[in-house]
């Protein structure tokens, strides 16, 4: 039995203008509204497009934030034909950015993917679709219906609706025909990818802010942002299991300036269903700067800011996201097969009180870590150890009965 | 045989392919002071293997009977 996510996920994200790749939200999707705002596709090597993404210090946008321009001269360095890939298929419920862009820009995301295909000398470019986001799909194919590419085929696939579908190596085994399933990478993708090949596989914001570096240059792509991090990020913004907004933000923003009035004096869940529950005291005072937040402890991940309802404890929202996470695993890999139930049961536990229970969560959380051929495992820890930690007065309050959230709705 | 900052004996460990294994168990007989073995009976491998070993670490990986244990060695 697989529990349903409880943030379900957004086919129709509110999307606000923003200042860069969001710029021409309000325009409509289509190419020739792009071409005019962003003008033609210029030509640009790997070392330029590298160059470019180093001088602005692009980190991917999927969630674990590899620099970009690494990434690219490692593959330009393969020696042999590559494979160019945008990752959109979003499995992350309580993300909507790449379905907010693909809404509105998705000619900005085949531009980066043209871009860098060319710059391969690659003439296919393969397009991940979101399984569970099905009007986003229907966006992606009516913009590659209007491409116009010299040279270049474009094929889609659409990823099997499952959390860990989207991760890497999942989506390279969709592509060959195999399983949507992850499987352990011996290799980095960027040397050993589809079919073995150097593969430029990224997330499609990461492709948007290329092709927004190529074309409105690193100067005026750098009017956005801070000195030390320059350029923009999209963020997901939700609230309990309304659906999120996009909205993109220049690096080194206030924090506090993007948070709904929800969030107010509550903890809030940062990174998503893999990320960290953060404390009110330290979203305050913090930006949206990949940088800083890490050195928080904080990880931006894929830029998910969720706040839960008014009402809703966000201890017990933990042990209902442990739950659907444990229902997503691919179920190969055998600790985050028996491990992620059983964390999911200790969890739950935790908020019934139970004596010992925090006690196994901790042991649990141990033997699953570091131990699956993806990030499933790991990023499920994460997020529990930081509600033990950070939600640790939600933690007391349940072990004798109470709930801080609920005492708070009725006084 | 020196790694890269030079003196120091070459780093093994022993890496699971963790779709692959099925807890069968066999490496944990094999290397037990290498490999322990979880509550649910899936391997957990212990640190770098040391240059004496490496004999017996490749053999336990060679030996497994899902393939699902190499020796990293690098």
């Amino acid at each position: 039995m697989t529990t349903p996510s409880p943030v379900p996920h957004s086919d129709a994200p509110r999307v606000h203008v923003g200042p860069l790749l969001l710029s021409g939200a309000a325009e409509g999707p289509g190419l020739a509204a792009h071409r005019a705002r962003w003008g033609t596709l210029p030509r640009a090597s790997a070392a330029d497009l590298a160059e470019r993404a180093e001088a602005v210090g692009l980190g991917g946008r999927g969630g674990a934030g590899f620099p970009f321009a690494t990434k690219l001269r490692t593959v330009a360095a393969g020696g042999r034909r590559s494979a160019v890939v945008v990752n959109a298929s979003e499995g992350e419920p309580a993300s909507a950015k790449d379905a907010g862009l693909l809404l509105t820009a998705p000619h900005l995301v085949l531009d980066g993917v043209a871009l860098a295909a060319r710059a391969l000398g690659v003439r296919e470019a393969h397009v991940v679709l979101p399984g569970d986001r099905p009007q986003v799909a229907a966006a992606v194919r009516a913009a590659l219906a209007e491409r116009d590419d010299p040279r270049l085929r474009w094929h889609t696939a659409t990823a099997t609706p499952r959390f860990v579908a989207g991760q890497s190596r999942a989506v390279l085994e969709l592509l060959a025909g195999r399983p949507n399933l992850p499987v352990t990478a011996w290799a980095p993708d960027a040397m050993a990818g589809l079919h073995g090949r150097p593969t430029l596989l990224s997330n499609a914001e990461t492709y948007a802010h290329v092709a927004a570096l190529a074309l409105a240059g690193v100067a005026s792509y750098s009017r956005q942002g801070s000195r030390e991090e320059p350029g923009t990020t999209l963020l997901s913004v939700g609230v309990g299991a309304g659906g999120p907004h996009v909205h993109e933000v220049p690096l080194g923003s206030r924090m506090v300036d993007v948070l709904p009035p929800q969030a107010w004096g509550r903890p809030v869940l940062v990174g998503g269903f893999h990320g960290t529950w953060t404390s009110w005291d330290t979203l305050a005072t913090a930006t949206v700067s990949p940088r800083s937040l890490a050195a928080l402890g904080v990880p931006l991940g894929a830029g998910v800011v969720h706040v839960p309802a008014p009402g809703t404890c966000p201890l017990e929202l933990t042990a209902r996201i442990v739950s659907y996470l444990a229902g997503q695993s691919a179920g190969r890999c055998g600790p985050c097969a028996n491990g992620l139930p059983a964390l999911a049961q200790a969890v739950t536990a935790v908020t019934h009180g139970r004596p010992g229970a925090v006690d196994r969560v901790a042991e649990l959380t141990g033997l699953v870590a570091g131990r699956g051929a993806c990030a499933h495992p790991d990023g499920t820890v994460r997020l529990v150890r930081s509600a033990l930690t950070t939600l640790h007065t939600e933690v007391g309050a349940h072990a004798h009965g109470w709930c801080t959230t609920a005492t708070a709705v009725a006084s | 045989m020196h790694d890269r900052d030079g003196g120091g004996l070459v780093s093994a460990r022993l890496r699971v392919d963790w779709p692959a294994c099925r807890a069968e168990g066999l490496c944990h007989e094999l290397v037990p002071d290498l490999v322990s073995l979880d509550e649910w009976g899936y391997p957990v491998v212990h640190g770098e293997v040391d240059e004496s070993r490496l004999r017996e670490a490749r053999a336990a990986a060679r030996q497994c009977p899902r393939l699902a244990l190499r020796l990293i060695e690098d």
